[in-house]
């Protein structure tokens, strides 16, 4: 067993080692090195497994390959989808909605729009962290041209109710944006049932590797969409760079399988989450954060009464968890997204996020377990809390 | 969260600490509390008084491992101490001997701040 412990898989995941076979093909002399923009031999080689991924990620999120943009990972996507709507439609309208629960990558981006003079709603969630279509109902305006929420929240695991808001926009001619990046191989996605225009998707949460995302983009009828990325015109001038065919072959291959595998894994991380989360519930004074039935099989996000955050964390430094996003780590701020559900800077400090995965084994838990039942009761019995 | 923010000395105290605990509240026992949880830190200290000098000490700590720390640490320098040595005893002792980082020295005064509330209910109490 490792040590410590991985339980932070909605930070990112290990590449999964079919994965990491078919991207170290790709990166000898003798494998496919050739710049995919290239017409020699070289590049066509390249070409050839590039369109192949596209098309395993299209397939993966219910669409057809000429929709899938590449990007560096989901960030980037979230980057192109709302500053390129945005800049695009800015004569017909200056509005935007999301909400306060968003990953930093939307929220930033909306922030840098408001510097620019749009204007941007932001959503509150309820305080089990769903966004309700009426709430987006209720902030459309005759000038709203983008509508961008995630999918399933980083922290907490809540699913929202995408085809709701998706029929919504769809009705009032608004277009919709979501963030998916941590659904894949966790919910089932089919951008056209749900009536998306574009998702954000990212390949290191779904046990591919880091620094490679696409952008699903509507193309029937067309987007309007200004690039954020100038040079070489690759991804039909809307991402130019070239094409990093090892990332895009891991992307293409983590997304099949992911998408094969949803279910069993599905099945088998709740079984492993619910059985620590009974052992923590045991112990008393803990409370799950998010919506305790509409969240993804893998994610526990626990309030624990009574220990103070950082004594949490170093007590259960045998565990690899996290406290807040992996992304906003680096400040002591409180997580927003867990201020935004209700819950104090205190609460929001005393919580953590344990996020299960397909290595996650039984042994694991148990120990995860053991560590939890030793520490959380020592550390109120220091505080004197009962 | 790494353990190397963390002294040696602040993680033997963080995973055993001394003294924890409150004594009941009885004619030779005095208490002093200091900090609110909102505050990142709570501090009750209780002791037995003996004729001139404290007996013995018992803290509870609701506070990040410095803050346990640093509770543990002074508990087994506090029995015996007479009520001026009390009175006078400084945060700065516990965090020199803890190395406590400067951004965590506001949870030090509040600690003395409990030491004080103690000194002062023993000057009462005489």
């Amino acid at each position: 067993m490792n040590s410590p412990i991985y339980l932070d898989y909605a930070a990112t995941t290990p590449v999964d080692p079919r994965v990491a076979q078919c991207m170290m093909e790709c990166l000898l002399p003798t494998g496919a090195h050739g710049n995919p923009s290239s017409t020699h031999a070289f590049g066509r080689r390249a070409r050839a497994l590039v369109e192949k991924a596209r098309a395993q990620v299209a397939a993966a999120v219910g669409t057809s390959a000429n929709t899938i943009v590449w990007t560096s990972g989901a960030t980037e996507s979230d980057n192109l989808a709302v500053f390129g709507v945005a800049r695009f439609h800015a004569d017909r309208g200056r509005h935007l909605i999301s909400s306060k629960t968003e990953h930093k990558a939307v929220l930033d981006a909306l922030k840098q729009l408001e510097r620019e003079g749009f204007e941007v709603t932001y959503l509150k969630p309820d305080g089990a962290g769903i966004v309700h279509p009426e709430q987006v109902a209720q902030a459309l305006r005759s000038d709203t041209q983008l509508v961008s929420l995630m999918h399933v929240n980083n922290e907490t695991g809540v699913i929202q109710d995408i085809g709701a808001i998706g029929k919504l926009c769809r009705e009032r001619g608004v277009l919709f944006h979501v963030d998916a990046a941590q659904s894949l191989g966790k919910v089932a996605i089919d951008v056209n049932a749900m009536q998306v225009d574009l998702m954000s998707l990212t390949a290191h949460k779904a046990y591919g590797p880091k620094g490679v995302g696409a952008l699903y983009v509507r193309r029937s009828p067309p987007i309007g969409l200004r690039p954020v990325l100038f040079g070489g015109g690759q991804e039909s001038g809307i991402r130019s760079g070239t094409l990093a065919t090892h990332q895009i072959v891991g992307m293409g291959m983590a997304f099949e399988l992911a998408e094969a595998e949803r279910a069993d894994d599905a099945m088998r991380l709740k079984s492993l989450r619910d059985r620590l989360w009974n052992a923590i519930v045991d112990l008393g004074g803990a409370e799950i954060n998010g919506h305790a039935e509409r969240r993804v099989a893998n994610v526990l996000n626990v309030t624990f009464d009574g220990i103070e955050g950082e004594s949490l964390q170093f007590a259960l430094r045998e565990l690899a968890v996290s406290a807040g996003a992996a992304c906003s780590s680096a400040s002591e701020a409180a997580s927003y997204v867990l201020r935004a559900l209700g819950r104090s800077d205190q609460q929001a400090q005393s919580s953590l996020r344990f996020s299960l995965g397909r290595f996650t084994t039984d042994a694991e838990i148990d120990a995860a377990i053991a560590v939890v039942q030793r520490e959380v009761p020592r550390l109120r019995r220091v505080a004197q809390v009962s | 969260m790494a353990g190397a923010d963390y002294s040696p000395l602040v993680i033997e105290h963080f995973e055993r600490p001394r003294n924890t605990g409150r004594f009941e509240p009885a004619a030779d026992v005095i208490e002093g509390r200091a900090g609110r949880p909102e505050q990142g830190c709570e501090f009750h200290v209780s002791a037995r008084v003996g004729h001139d000098a404290l007996i013995a000490v018992r803290i509870s700590v609701y506070g990040c491992p410095h803050c346990i720390a640093a509770a543990s640490w002074l508990s087994e320098r506090l029995a015996g101490l007479g009520q001026q040595d009390l009175a006078a005893w400084s945060w700065r002792e516990a965090a020199e001997a803890l190395d406590v980082p400067a951004e965590k020295r506001g949870r030090m005064l509040i600690l003395e701040d409990a030491v004080r509330h103690l000194a002062e209910a023993w000057r009462q109490r005489a």
